[in-house]
């Protein structure tokens, strides 16, 4: 088989060891997260290589730490599961000296319960789970759960796919607490959350936003950074915080304890704190910016999308639920079979 | 699809055939090169839909809304991009090498000689072409940092070869079945090696299920995702990796662009190669 | 070595043992290791945040008898028979021709039904949707073409779903059993042929039965990781009914994090699988005495 031949010759070629940077910090974040500029920018300040692997979902990102695989520097966690490794010591004291720019951050979004004393994380980005509507399909209000999951919209609704964000929603619908995962409560809300899964068309948790710009679902509950987009392609769309009760979350970024190269983390930390960089974080995913300084320096267009900046009245985060989530992956993946 | 129906019909209807003319051998070879001229069409629709999509303005790429090169020159200048894709071809290339000296040798070995435990050993071979992915990656990572060996090239390899080589095996015991056994011993007899019996009379004999295999062993390490999640390390992300990664905050049209250039450039190596061949002769 | 008997299988001399090595090796380090982690995984306990613990417990092997489950595992199965069948109608053809290509076409015609697959799987995936949506592609196709009036509903349906497992295993089947039915004797063909035997009838009675050990690794090939299969299911269907693969993955690196329970899932499905290729191979060797 010449080709192959050819093949392996291109490879023995490409092979040749890439030059090697004296120091190296090793980011293991949400994929695509972190703007290319970003990593490239404070790899041209500080000689430092960024080696960025990615993950699908905290809990990937848990399992392979866990496991103990490569020895990460920098971790991207959401807030429930930075609050889990927090209690289970696999966060790393911050040292606040090194962290100049920490001042940057507005209150709001700092001593929240998964870290009360914000010793071990930096808010990244923040960002709600809202309601998508396309105006041009849906003419009357939609103002919360309710009103998005009637019978009429069968078929024409995306959630996000993931268990316990829409059995959070059936809680708080039912006037329950979005935390309160216990088995009674589960059996509660096991009706409604049954009842909403047969009128939804699609669950997406990568990319909701595809199947609203195809047209192919009209209605959505979706992560707010995708609804930005959406506004910022089209107007039709708008952005509403559900009357029940919002989510909002705060990803954070953190340094395990069998990190190598501490007094780099500590470096790219304070790197992305800078208003200059937070904006170009928040140019590229128009999620909530908890940076103040960058908030400052955004667009008036960018500050006045309401899915990047809603208002928000509490700010009621997930917290660790330990081996409750069983029960909730279980309840939903019943419901859907059932469907 | 009509015509093919048709014949279908007057071969398996009268079954005998011989005065039929739609069952004459001329029509027979056209109804096959049509059906395969249209599964063809099948699986390069998408590829031509997402070759034509790299070249829309639009980043979001739902609807066509202008061309433009730009995703080309954006491509070029995303380093981690173009290195993961670099990786994924060494991975490939060595896992598709060394998955079939494993999958020939084995499927030969189990063929040819009989001995207690090697049915054991042909449903172990099974294991890894069933085996949910996610599976085999945490406990190969368990296994990794149990030994304490360092994440990095070696261990997606390893990974990679666990579960392609199977189906080199399988795709050569295939073509083994059969295989007149004559052959080898005629080698012998004139004087051959069992080794050089292998290599001269036996390896160009399965050829077509090697060349199958490798094929397979091939495509399957290129877009391979979550085994290498587990066993890969910051250093050596494969393209597949990178590129679920990206897909996140929607499909870029770089992206398209990306699959555009390896498509267009694997078959020039082909055509290249061949060109190659002639001249050499 | 030499004076070894060359009968058609022989037991395997210290150089067939030598050459078995490292197929031996590597299927302990990377097969039956991994495999032995996973069981000892099914019955150990989990902690809060989802490390595996010691301790000894059946409950996994109870909670899998759940209807939940059960039907689950039968929707997967039943998917990945339909799309099996699908490949094996639209591959054999296709192999059969490529078997008789000349030479020259032959690995043209082989790279030409991979080259596709060497593009990643989301991209070729996302491309399906683009063609598949109700503004997409065939709809406007058909719209244009006055063959419908209205868009149908194709993408997040059944069939969307049956079409993208098609697509993705179809060169599982055509590969092997082109590799079986390369080496059919033109002879016997043209000696079908001369007993007056049509070539349809030659295909159905001479090439299938003759080239079924490559449909065999075709099926092996195609239904058994199609069974696992989940990221089709979700992108194409709107992950709107779970598979088994869903289940494992959400158990492992989803928000159930209860290996474990994954970890006995996993063992089923294998046990399962170990339990039917040993009885195919059993009779295979029936059928064919050595």
């Amino acid at each position: 088989m010449n080709p192959f031949r050819l093949l392996a010759l291109t490879c023995a070629l490409l092979a040749a060891p890439a030059a090697r940077c004296a120091e190296q910090l090793n980011l293991f974040a949400w994929s695509e997260y972190v703007p290319q500029k970003v990593i490239a920018g404070f790899t041209k300040e500080t000689g430092i290589r960024v080696n960025y692997e990615t993950y699908a979902s905290g809990e990937e990102m848990l399992s392979k730490l866990l496991i103990g695989g490569a020895a990460y520097d920098l971790v991207q966690p959401p807030d429930y599961i930075a609050e889990a490794m927090i209690k289970n010591k696999l966060l790393r004291p911050l040292d606040r000296s090194k962290l100049k720019n920490l001042g940057n951050l507005a209150p709001e979004f700092l001593g929240l319960p998964h870290d009360p004393e914000q010793k071990f994380t930096v808010p990244y980005l923040t960002g709600t789970v809202g309601i998508v509507v396309n105006t041009e399909k849906v003419k009357e209000p939609i103002r919360g759960y309710r009103d998005v999951f009637q019978p009429k919209f069968k078929n024409r609704i995306v959630v996000v796919n993931d268990n316990r964000e829409i059995v959070s929603w059936a809680l708080v619908t039912l006037g329950l607490d979005q935390n309160a995962l216990t088995p009674a409560n589960l059996a509660t809300v096991r009706p409604l959350v049954a009842e909403w899964i047969k009128l939804v068309k699609v669950f997406d948790s990568d990319s909701p936003k595809t199947p609203l710009l195809n047209g192919d679902v009209d209605l959505g509950v979706v992560w707010s950074g995708e609804a930005a987009r959406l506004i910022q392609e089209n107007k039709k769309f708008s952005y509403v915080l559900p009357a029940e009760g919002a989510h909002p979350y705060v990803d954070l970024l953190a340094i395990p304890t069998t990190a190598k190269n501490v007094a780099a983390a500590h470096r790219f930390l304070d790197y992305v704190l800078r208003a200059d960089v937070s904006k170009l974080i928040s140019d590229e995913f128009p999620y909530t910016n908890p940076n103040a300084a960058a908030r400052k320096l955004l667009s008036p267009e960018q500050r006045a999308n309401p899915a990047s900046y809603p208002q928000l009245e509490k700010f009621n985060t997930f917290r660790d639920i330990g081996k409750a989530a069983a029960g909730v992956d279980k309840l939903v993946t019943d419901l859907k079979s059932a469907k | 699809m009509r015509v093919c129906d048709l014949a279908v019909c007057g071969g398996g209807v009268t079954g005998s055939c011989r005065n039929m003319s739609l069952s004459s051998p001329s029509v027979f070879r056209t109804v096959l090169r049509s059906w395969t001229a249209a599964v063809l069409v099948f699986l390069y629709l998408p590829i031509l839909v997402l070759v034509a999509y790299s070249f829309n303005a639009s980043r979001l790429n739902i609807r066509w809304v202008g061309f433009t090169w730009k995703w080309y020159g954006e491509l070029w200048s995303h380093a981690p991009l173009m290195e993961a894709a670099k990786n994924s071809v060494i991975i490939a290339a060595i896992t598709t090498v060394l998955s079939v000296v494993l999958g020939t040798l084995g499927a030969w070995l189990l063929h040819r000689h009989r001995f207690r435990g090697a049915a054991a050993i042909r449903v172990l071979v099974g294991v890894p072409i069933m085996m949910p992915e996610i599976i085999m990656g945490v406990s190969l990572l368990v296994l990794f940092s149990a030994l304490a060996v360092p994440l990095g090239f070696t261990t997606v390899i390893i990974a990679h070869v666990t579960f392609c080589f199977p189906f080199v095996l399988l795709a050569v015991r295939a073509r083994l079945a059969g295989l007149d056994p004559a052959l080898e011993e005629a080698a012998l007899d004139l004087g051959a090696t069992p080794l050089r019996a292998f290599w001269l009379v036996i390896v160009p004999a399965l050829r077509p299920g090697i060349v199958a295999g490798a094929l397979l062993a091939f495509t399957l390490s290129l877009d391979e995702v979550i085994v290498t999640y587990f066993t890969a390390s910051p250093g050596s992300a494969t393209l597949p990796l990178r590129i679920f990664g990206m897909a996140k905050v929607g499909l870029n049209p770089m992206l398209n662009a990306l699959s555009a250039i390896f498509v267009v450039a694997t078959i020039a190596i082909v055509i290249f190669s061949e060109r190659l061949k002639r001249f050499s002769r | 070595m030499r004076a070894a008997d060359t009968s058609a299988q022989r037991r395997p001399g210290w150089a067939a043992w030598l050459l078995l090595t490292p197929l031996l090796v590597w299927l302990l380090a990377f097969v039956v290791a991994p495999a032995a982690i996973l069981v000892a995984y099914s019955f150990a306990e989990r902690d809060e945040l989802g490390r595996v613990g010691f301790g000894f417990s059946l409950e996994n092997y109870g909670r899998i008898a759940d209807a939940t489950y059960v039907a689950v595992f039968a929707r997967s199965v039943g998917y990945a028979a339909i799309t099996t069948a699908i490949c094996a109608v639209l591959g054999y053809p296709v192999a059969w021709c490529l078997a008789r290509a000349s030479e020259n076409w032959r690995h043209r015609l082989l790279l030409l039904v991979m080259i596709p697959f060497w593009t990643s799987f989301l991209i070729r995936t996302y491309a399906w949707i683009t063609i598949l949506k109700s503004e997409g592609l065939l709809n406007g196709l058909l719209l244009w073409l006055h063959a419908i009036a209205t868009p149908l509903e194709l993408l997040y349906t059944p069939t969307a779903v049956i079409v993208g497992l098609v697509y993705a295993y179809l060169p599982f089947m055509i590969l092997p059993i082109y590799g079986s039915a390369e080496k059919l004797d033109p002879a016997l063909i043209e000696a079908a042929h001369d007993l007056g035997c049509g070539p349809w009838r030659t295909f159905a009675q001479i090439v299938v039965p003759l080239t079924l050990p490559g449909f065999y690794a075709g099926v092996l090939m195609v239904f058994v990781p199609a069974i696992g299969m989940f990221a089709i299911t979700d992108l194409m269907g709107g992950a709107r009914v779970p598979m088994i693969g869903n289940v494992i993955q959400d158990q492992f690196v989803g928000q159930a994090r209860d290996k474990p329970f994954g970890a006995a899932l996993a063992v089923v499905f294998m046990l399962l699988f170990v339990a039917v290729y040993w009885l195919l191979q059993r009779r295979a060797a029936e059928r064919e005495p050595a």
